[in-house]
């Protein structure tokens, strides 16, 4: 049988980078700001001047060179060296999708694994789902009144 | 059709993640004419990648996730961009480490 992905299948990626796993955990979080690619993916573009991965605020956003910022996503759940878990916003009137990156030891060498998921959510149905929701809260508020 | 072929296409849903903008603050923001910007968003709304809306007298343009099988695949070539700096960053660390540890 041919699988095929759906528009709802999770998006899962894995790179192999020849740190340690603590080494290779700290790059990707709070060294992001010296390899994030922002001229390409950054919701400031040129203007971008840094990313940062806030642990304390729970928070993951980008600062344009004026001081404007840009949220990326929340922190959801956070196990340094090994996973973190962020909400992350692909269209800010939906509900957020996840985003789950764990770090594992290979020998010396970690393999970092992202998996995106949560599309379903995101997507036409996510919002109905979200409509029918507030009907009903709705629905309550007007039975109480 | 291809919507996310064209790099200033790519740009413009990037600017969008941020939320709804106006044709004006993305051709301000963006290295290509205001005309030039509507065309492209003509391209992303009929692909189904991006929607607009009145406000006021200003019509805002936001990412449409309806169109989730599009935009899901950008994101994902988005992760496969991402993942190639990380590697290349890391291989570039683990490099000044082992010149670090042969000069100790």
């Amino acid at each position: 049988m041919t699988m095929h992905a759906t528009e709802t299948d999770a998006i899962r990626k894995a790179v192999t980078v020849p740190l340690p796993v603590e080494k290779a955990f700290n790059l990707f979080t709070a060294g992001i700001d010296t390899w994030w690619p922002f001229e390409e993916h950054s919701i400031g573009g040129e203007q971008t001047e840094s990313a940062i991965f806030d642990v304390d605020a729970k928070r993951v956003y980008e600062r344009d060179a004026d001081g404007s910022e840009h949220d990326w996503a929340d922190i959801v759940a956070w196990e340094p060296p090994n996973r973190f878990l962020l909400n992350w916003r692909v269209n800010p009137a939906r509900p957020d999708t996840e985003l789950e990156v764990s770090f594992s030891a290979e020998g010396d060498a970690t393999r970092v694994e992202l998996e995106h998921r949560g599309w379903e959510k995101c997507g036409p149905e996510g919002r109905a789902s979200y409509d029918t929701g507030w009907d009903t809260v709705l629905g309550k508020l007007v039975e109480a009144a | 059709m291809d919507a996310l072929g064209d790099g200033t296409r790519r740009l413009i849903l990037e600017r969008l993640r941020g939320g709804p903008r106006a044709v004006g603050e993305l051709a301000a923001e963006l290295p290509v004419s205001r005309p030039a910007v509507s065309q492209h968003l003509r391209v992303l709304k009929e692909a189904g990648l991006v929607t607009e809306r009145r406000n006021g007298t200003r019509r805002l343009y936001r990412v449409d996730t309806d169109g989730l099988a599009e935009v899901r695949d950008y994101l994902d070539s988005f992760w496969t961009d991402v993942l190639a700096a990380f590697e290349a960053a890391a291989e570039a660390e683990a490099e000044r480490r082992t010149n670090d540890d042969a000069r100790d």
